[in-house]
């Protein structure tokens, strides 16, 4: 195959899919983990094991239940064929999907964290001006937590970047679509293309050192 | 800060745009993996002489098979047996399948005196070490290797030196790296480069593998699909395959 589709096409594909992924779950997540640090409800110790379950399974278990959750017979793979008319499995928005699951405690637990960092009197002198809970997280919570959302995001943009099992569950390995950059290097070692395994692995060495300077510096801050 | 989120915006753009846009015609393969020599050959020559460009996947038949059972978006489906096309073409999945190719078991070292002994039995029997088989759920030829194995009797006694590869590549990946002694792999692999270097057994009681291939139903160029599978019979392919050990 050509430079293209050997290398730029899975590079490519993984940035994009590791940037959608980030995008929707920390949008997602933010207010989730306000609540959990907020709200008290019934039950909440449960959701809260169940949302950080991603983090206790194996990658394969995960991909199995999304398997079967997204497939043709799956009520997930179902409803969004009925809606789009095209399946879920061995898709891209499958396989985004598949990293937002398997992502997310590594979105919630830095937001989480920074969450609880933020001094209640700023909140209290926000409500006493007037503001409503919701303008009072996009205006006081939010803007004091930005280093904790920039862990969280670049942690959940690096996890998907290596996510690799739930991947090739749920994706398979189909090329411009579903054939991301740590697919393409286990096929490459599967036909024994140890040269273009060799660069690929190589390719992915320093980005994931010099992001986790970034985090570090984050978290000291 | 203004700078920085512009320059994030352009990322994202960039990045969120379709990546196939404008892209010729194409076409997707999921082949079984012994057929992955010939078949880079084949493409390669395939979109010389036509516009129409070839992606692949590589992997053990039941593994595409199951996966085109889920909806994969394959165009062709090269499986290494005949069932599988057949179940497919039953399910309605799946159109009429058609033998591609006939391959062979061999059991293959990367070191020359692994094969000493004048029968693949022999080999097998003074064989200390791992071997690897292609998993015979889901790989044709291992299925045959299971077969052979068993119908000398040889199960008991080499079950515990048995490794399960995914497929005929990884089984011959396993005994290329040395991982394990010996590997029962598809003929193809022993005229790849490194096979040359090593030595095989042609496993004469096993049965031919008959290949056979279909077009999905959902294929999204069924054209290109169709002229594909022409070429695959064509006498410029059958050379090809010929070279790497196929009937």
């Amino acid at each position: 195959m050509d430079m293209n589709s050997l290398i730029l096409s899975p590079l490519y594909l993984s940035l994009q899919l590791a940037l959608v992924t980030t995008t929707t779950l920390i949008l997602l997540t933010a207010p989730l983990a306000y609540l959990l640090v907020h709200a008290r409800f019934p039950g909440k110790s449960f959701f809260e094991a169940l949302l950080n379950l991603p983090l206790a399974l194996p990658p394969t278990v995960i991909g199995f239940y999304l398997l079967i959750l997204m497939g043709p017979e799956g009520a997930a793979g179902r409803t969004w064929e009925a809606v789009t008319g095209s399946p879920l499995l061995f898709t891209f928005t499958g396989i985004t999907l598949a990293s937002m699951v398997y992502s997310l405690p590594f979105a919630l637990q830095p937001m989480k964290a920074a969450f609880e960092k933020i001094d209640r009197r700023l909140l209290e002198s926000a409500y006493v001006l007037g503001l409503t809970p919701m303008s009072a997280f996009v205006k006081v919570v939010l803007p004091n937590s930005l280093h904790g959302l920039a862990a969280s995001a670049i942690l959940v943009f690096l996890h998907t970047l290596g996510a690799f099992g739930v991947l090739l569950i749920v994706g398979g390995s189909i090329p411009g679509e579903t054939r991301v950059f740590s697919i393409a290097i286990y096929e490459a070692v599967q036909s024994m293309n140890y040269r273009e395994a060799g660069i690929l692995s190589f390719i992915l060495l320093p980005v994931g050192f010099l992001f986790l300077l970034l985090v570090n510096r984050l978290i000291r801050r | 800060m203004r700078m920085t989120s512009r320059f994030i915006f352009y990322i994202l753009l960039i990045l969120l745009t379709p990546q196939w846009v404008g892209a010729a015609e194409r076409l997707l393969v999921g082949a079984a993996a012994n057929y992955i020599l010939p078949f880079k050959e084949l493409a390669a020559a395939f979109e010389k002489k036509t516009d129409i460009n070839v992606k692949w996947t590589f992997t053990s038949s039941g593994n595409l098979y199951s996966q085109i059972a889920a909806g994969a978006p394959y165009d062709i489906f090269l499986s290494a047996d005949e069932q599988r096309p057949a179940d497919l073409f039953r399910k309605n999945i799946a159109g009429k399948p058609f033998v591609y190719a006939t391959g062979r078991l061999v059991l293959w070292s990367a070191q020359k005196d692994a094969c000493r002994s004048k029968t693949w039995q022999g080999a097998l029997k003074s064989n200390m070490k791992k071997i690897a088989i292609p998993n015979p759920e889901v790989s044709p030829y291992g299925a045959e290797a299971y077969s052979v194995i068993k119908g000398t009797g040889l199960w008991e006694l080499v079950k515990p030196q048995l490794v399960f590869a995914q497929d005929t590549s990884q089984a011959f990946q396993y005994a290329v790296t040395g991982g394990a002694a010996i590997a029962f792999t598809s003929r193809s692999f022993t005229l790849s480069e490194q096979g040359k270097k090593g030595c095989y057994y042609m496993i004469e009681e096993a049965q031919l593998v008959r290949q056979a291939a279909c077009i999905l139903k959902k294929a999204r160029n069924r054209n290109a699909a169709e002229v594909f599978s022409a070429f695959l019979l064509s006498p410029e392919a059958v050379a090809i395959r010929m070279r790497y050990g196929y009937e």
